[in-house]
């Protein structure tokens, strides 16, 4: 198990005020936040900030985390190979946790490190499940799925795996995996949520279980670049098809199709097919593919390629490729 | 544990409209601090009193969105409102960026 510097995740000392530590998890916070941030790995960090915080702005946890600590860096001094911590037996003895920490369950309480679950065992998610002859209504689950583009043009039934905070049957906190088949609806979008009714949380009493929703995104695609329901692609033509214009194959989501490209195209023209994006849902109109046209150069690597080349420069003699950077500085 | 298929799926921003009691459950937020949200236009429901009102699907990142803000943030009502307006302006910007296969 790997030892958790909480103090170097926050980038704070350790001997810093519980105002320090506020401000400095406030600071990462707002930075790696998912919603706010597009870094690559702001999930992930933001993950590592909460525990951090959460441990580091309890007084009771961060006493305890900080024995602990202490007594794994002699070790480490001891020469004991780094990166292998094992809480000491009996290392909690003479803390008490008061175990509150009810209301701030949201993103940070989810996805305990190894570490944080040794040390603090994994508070059950599910705060409010108590014996009680209460009739409740089950939480709502939520979680992020990524969905082929393709899945979107033709709907399609697709088997997701997720792990879900659980109980077992000692009431102690497990992540159940479980695989839900899931019809992916023709016309999702990214960003928008699908609602599974009854595939969330067990309701107390007799209430009935909760819905699970899951967030949709795209997998990011090799050829299309998608904005709500349209659908963009690049393709490349060879400077005579652009020049004289040509039918040929474009790839879509759902099939190739033959586009006629008109002569005189330039590069970056777009070609707009209607309805070919991603399908409407009730009633509203489908979205549109847009072909960008590019250019590709045939290499001059050989004689012949060399004289038409040659050949090019002397039919457009007048041709001044750079004519719109001219006149005026501004 | 595998399930079938044999539940309702909904798109929720197309098919969906929420209640209060619904919203709050689906995004595990108080109904005081949802109506406080109202009043501050950070969601915009159709319907007069609160048991009337109902909350588009899309309600439900916004709210969601609101109350990581609020949560982890502890950024105030007013705050919350103007931060998810500068964020769907980043969204129109950048869809804009991926229109141009910028981003």
């Amino acid at each position: 198990m790997k030892f958790q510097d909480y103090y170097q995740t926050l980038g704070v000392a350790r001997d810093a005020s519980p105002d320090d530590i506020k401000k400095a998890y406030r600071k990462l916070a707002r930075k790696y936040h998912p919603d706010l941030s597009k870094a690559p790995d702001a999930e992930a960090r933001f993950k590592e900030i909460g525990e951090a915080n959460e441990v580091l702005k309890d007084p009771e946890k961060r006493a305890a985390y900080d024995a602990v600590g202490s007594r794994y860096q002699q070790e480490q001094a001891g020469g004991r190979g780094p990166g292998d911590f094992q809480p000491p037996p009996g290392w909690d003895t003479g803390f008490e946790f008061s175990g509150r920490g009810g209301d701030d369950e949201g993103f940070t309480a989810q996805d305990h490190s190894d570490f944080f679950e040794a040390l603090f065992g994994r508070r059950a998610r599910g705060a409010d499940v108590r014996r009680t002859s209460m009739r409740m209504p089950g939480q709502d689950h939520h979680a992020k799925v990524m969905i082929d583009l393709e899945d979107a043009f033709t709907g399609a039934q697709r088997s997701i795996s997720l792990r879900m905070p659980a109980l077992d049957a000692d009431g102690h906190g497990v992540l159940q995996e479980r695989t839900l088949d899931v019809n992916i609806p023709k016309g999702l979008r990214a960003g928008q949520h699908l609602r599974l009714a009854g595939q969330g949380g067990p309701g107390l009493g007799d209430g009935p279980t909760g819905d699970l929703f899951l967030e949709i995104e795209f997998k990011p695609h090799r050829l299309y670049r998608v904005d709500g329901r349209d659908v963009y692609v690049d393709l490349p033509l060879a400077p005579w098809e652009a020049a004289l214009g040509a039918s040929v194959s474009a790839p879509t989501p759902a099939g190739d199709v033959e586009l006629t490209i008109p002569p005189g195209s330039a590069a970056g023209r777009k070609l707009r097919l209607k309805g070919r994006g991603i399908p409407g849902v009730g009633g509203a109109a489908a979205g549109d593919l847009y072909v960008v046209l590019t250019i590709a150069l045939p290499p001059a690597g050989s004689d012949v390629a060399r004289q038409a080349y040659e050949a090019l420069k002397a039919a457009a003699a007048d041709f001044d490729p750079r004519a719109s950077m001219k006149g005026g500085a501004a | 544990m595998r399930s079938s298929d044999e539940n309702r799926v909904d798109i929720v921003e197309e098919d969906v409209q929420l209640t209060l009691d619904e919203l709050c459950r689906a995004c595990r937020a108080a109904e005081e601090q949802v109506r406080v949200w109202v009043v501050e236009g950070v969601l915009t429901p159709i319907g007069d009193a609160p048991h009337e009102w109902r909350f588009a699907g899309a309600s439900l990142r916004r709210a969601r969105l609101a109350l990581t803000l609020s949560r982890e943030l502890e950024v105030n009502p007013p705050g919350v409102a103007l931060a998810l307006d500068l964020l769907d302006e980043i969204e129109t910007l950048q869809s804009s960026l991926r229109r141009r296969g910028r981003a």
